[in-house]
């Protein structure tokens, strides 16, 4: 990549024990995310986005979940093999995340005001730095201002409850972007919304995150949102990573069957008609398919591909494909 | 239009709450011909479910008409006749919750036979066999399972089998495939394209979804805060949107390709959120997140005009000014 990473998930393999035996959920996930870098990472329901996420922010409940190898390093340092103490430094200072479901994420019974102060003196904390009571507010007043919040200082003094989802949505931007964090994980943070406000939205997060510098990790399963808002993007199935390149040149010409599946499956307003569909459904996770975890449900399967894993082949500058009929001999 | 199968005029439907009036739906007229698919599509908050509980008879109406094939059905809702019941159906947003748990696929599939079909014993398992056949589901490896063992896509499979187990000639689709990912949506709708061929259905499709709208509605219905806004043929609504809402709508749309961008309309930034129904605005009730808000447009609510044929719009820009 040349750049260097500011983050780099190497063979992350994640499972989960439950009572009928083990799910292997993450199998082998390969990502690197550069300096003020932009990437996507798109998949199903069920395809492990989330659980990728939980690992690289150490949230993962250990068990059910069992860490089955790889690494995780951010700014070389494996994540994964750090004290607490020290994951929780990271968080409280490099690391920040949205969520889906913001009535989720922010506590029922606190004030908005409360929430983002509670954050601004952990983080100053965490800094060894000390504010007045007036500034801190003044800078929770702005950080809510920021993400276009109508009437900020009214909403500080407001439950959770009495917001609309967008704004709630806004109020865990705010929260995610307080502190200066270099690295933001967004987990589907507009899905639950509705179009003119997830564009209002995204369109919020962008101008933010450019002019902090920040990079981001776009989790979605919607293929327009990375397609507007990432340089780079990786296509996941079933705890594997299928495919990655330039978002534009990927999108534009799709590789593996899988994203070809997928991209025919989309509704587009050039009114070409829907495909039928990918066969099949997303395997499960106690006995995943040997080799390609794709090939049941593949139309161009050879016997090779239920045998061995496919790597990822490289097809070009940032361009890689774990497909065997991308193999050169 | 040549005689609707189904026609609702300035259709109300009022609730009644401790923080005021609720005008779910306010007067909304609308038809819909056989054979067609009409998209109803709205933010959320905006009436469209409202609109199919009226129809298939869920709420009766506050106030104006729900024709079927020429008749009102709109009063007397516990007077509906079986037939009428046989011929509305609908399909529900969220299979997991419409599916009773405890009963299997054929139990579930069962009852509308019973009820609508009087059919009993051998001829009953077949055409339960018959439903999810025609549905693409298995019946050997289906028949005996219950909901909570299949995957979201074949849930909502099982909720279309059951509402065209009774024949019926028109299906209300209320998002049928907003809670399922792309790959799967894309079978269903597959799926109910080829019934409504086969079985000359007439659909009304309700989603948020207009680039699904694009490939599968031959009209589509524009609804904000209890009211259409814009109604017209597919094509020409995506060739030329007219209400500004419209156009929001259309330029806040996340796409992947350029050829769909070259499609939007030029880029209206979105703002502001829809407001609550309880305190619906002055005039026409979209003029607080107007970019080409007029004087007039807090005074007055603007009337459907008829801009080109079939293509009907609710602005006061639109309105001939005299």
């Amino acid at each position: 990549m040349g750049m260097t990473s500011l983050l780099e998930i190497r063979g992350l393999h994640v499972g989960f024990k439950i009572f009928d035996g083990l799910l292997k959920v993450l199998a082998g996930v390969e990502l690197a995310i550069g300096e003020g870098e932009r990437v996507g990472l798109v998949g199903e329901t069920g395809c492990g986005k989330t659980t990728t996420v939980k690992s690289v922010l150490r949230v993962l409940p250990i068990p059910p979940a069992r860490l089955d190898g790889g690494e995780i390093l951010y700014r070389a340092q494996d994540i994964l093999k750090m004290k607490p103490r020290e994951v929780r430094h990271l968080r409280r200072t490099e690391l920040t995340a949205i969520f889906q479901d913001p009535l989720q994420a922010l506590n029922p019974v606190f004030t908005v005001g409360t929430q983002l102060r509670d954050i601004v003196l952990d983080s100053l904390a965490a800094a060894g730095q000390r504010l007045t009571r007036k500034e801190i507010t003044a800078r929770c007043v702005q950080a809510l201002a920021e993400t276009g919040m109508p009437d900020p200082e009214r909403i500080m003094s407001n439950y959770p409850i009495q917001l609309s989802g967008g704004m709630r949505q806004r109020v865990c931007i705010a929260e995610a972007l307080i502190k200066s964090a270099k690295l933001l994980l967004a987990d589907e943070p507009t899905t639950n919304l509705d179009v003119t406000i997830q564009d209002q939205i995204l369109r919020k997060l962008d101008e933010l995150v450019e002019e902090k510098g920040m990079s981001v990790l776009m989790i979605t399963h919607s293929l327009g949102v990375v397609m507007d808002l990432t340089e780079r993007v990786y296509i996941m199935y079933a705890g594997t990573i299928v495919e990655e390149g330039r978002t534009e040149e990927l999108f534009a010409r799709p590789l593996h069957p899988y994203t070809q599946g997928l991209m025919k499956s989309v509704p587009k307003l050039t009114g070409e008609g829907i495909s039928k569909g990918i066969a099949g459904r997303i395997p499960n996770y106690l006995e995943p398919p040997s080799g390609c975890r794709f090939h049941p449900r593949c139309e161009h399967a050879m016997p090779i591909c239920e045998e061995e894993r496919p790597p990822l082949f490289s097809t070009g500058v940032n361009r890689r494909v774990a497909c065997f009929l991308y193999q050169r001999s | 239009m040549a005689d609707p199968i189904l026609s609702v005029e300035r259709l109300k439907k009022h609730f009644p709450t401790k923080l005021g009036l609720v005008k779910a739906v306010d007067g909304i007229s609308l038809s819909v011909a056989a054979g067609e698919t009409i998209g109803l599509v709205g933010e959320s908050g905006s009436g469209k479910t409202t609109v199919a509980q009226c129809i298939v008879g869920i709420y009766p109406p506050t106030d104006g008409e729900i024709r079927f094939r020429g008749q009102p059905i709109s009063r007397e809702l516990r007077k509906r006749s079986k037939d009428l019941k046989r011929e509305i159906r609908i399909v529900f947003q969220d299979p997991g919750s419409s599916l009773n748990p405890k009963r299997t696929i054929s139990q579930i599939l069962s009852v509308p036979l019973k009820v609508h079909r009087n059919a009993r014993g051998r001829s009953r398992t077949a055409m339960i066999r018959n439903l999810l056949e025609m549905v693409e589901l298995p019946p050997d490896e289906y028949l005996h399972k219950y909901p909570q063992s299949i995957g979201g896509g074949e849930k909502q499979m099982v909720a279309i089998a059951r509402a065209l187990a009774t024949s019926p000639s028109f299906v209300v689709l209320d998002e049928p495939t907003s809670a399922l990912d792309v790959s799967v949506q894309a079978k269903i709708i597959n799926l109910l394209l080829e019934l409504q061929t086969k079985l000359s259905l007439t659909y009304l499709f309700i989603t948020h979804d207009l680039s699904l709208m694009r490939n599968v509605a031959t009209r589509v219905a524009i609804m904000y805060l209890g009211k259409i806004c814009e109604v017209a043929p597919t094509v020409e609504f995506f060739r030329n949107p007219l209400h500004p809402y419209t156009k929001m709508l259309l330029s806040s749309i996340p796409v992947v390709s350029e050829e769909e961008k070259a499609l939007k309309p030029a880029k209206i930034l979105s703002r502001g959120e829809i407001p609550s129904p309880v305190n619906v605005p002055p005039g026409c009730s979209f003029h607080l997140r107007c970019p080409m808000k007029m004087e007039i447009c807090s005074e007055a609510d603007p009337e459907m005009v008829e801009v080109e044929p079939d293509h009907l719009a609710r602005c006061h820009l639109l309105s001939r000014r005299s």
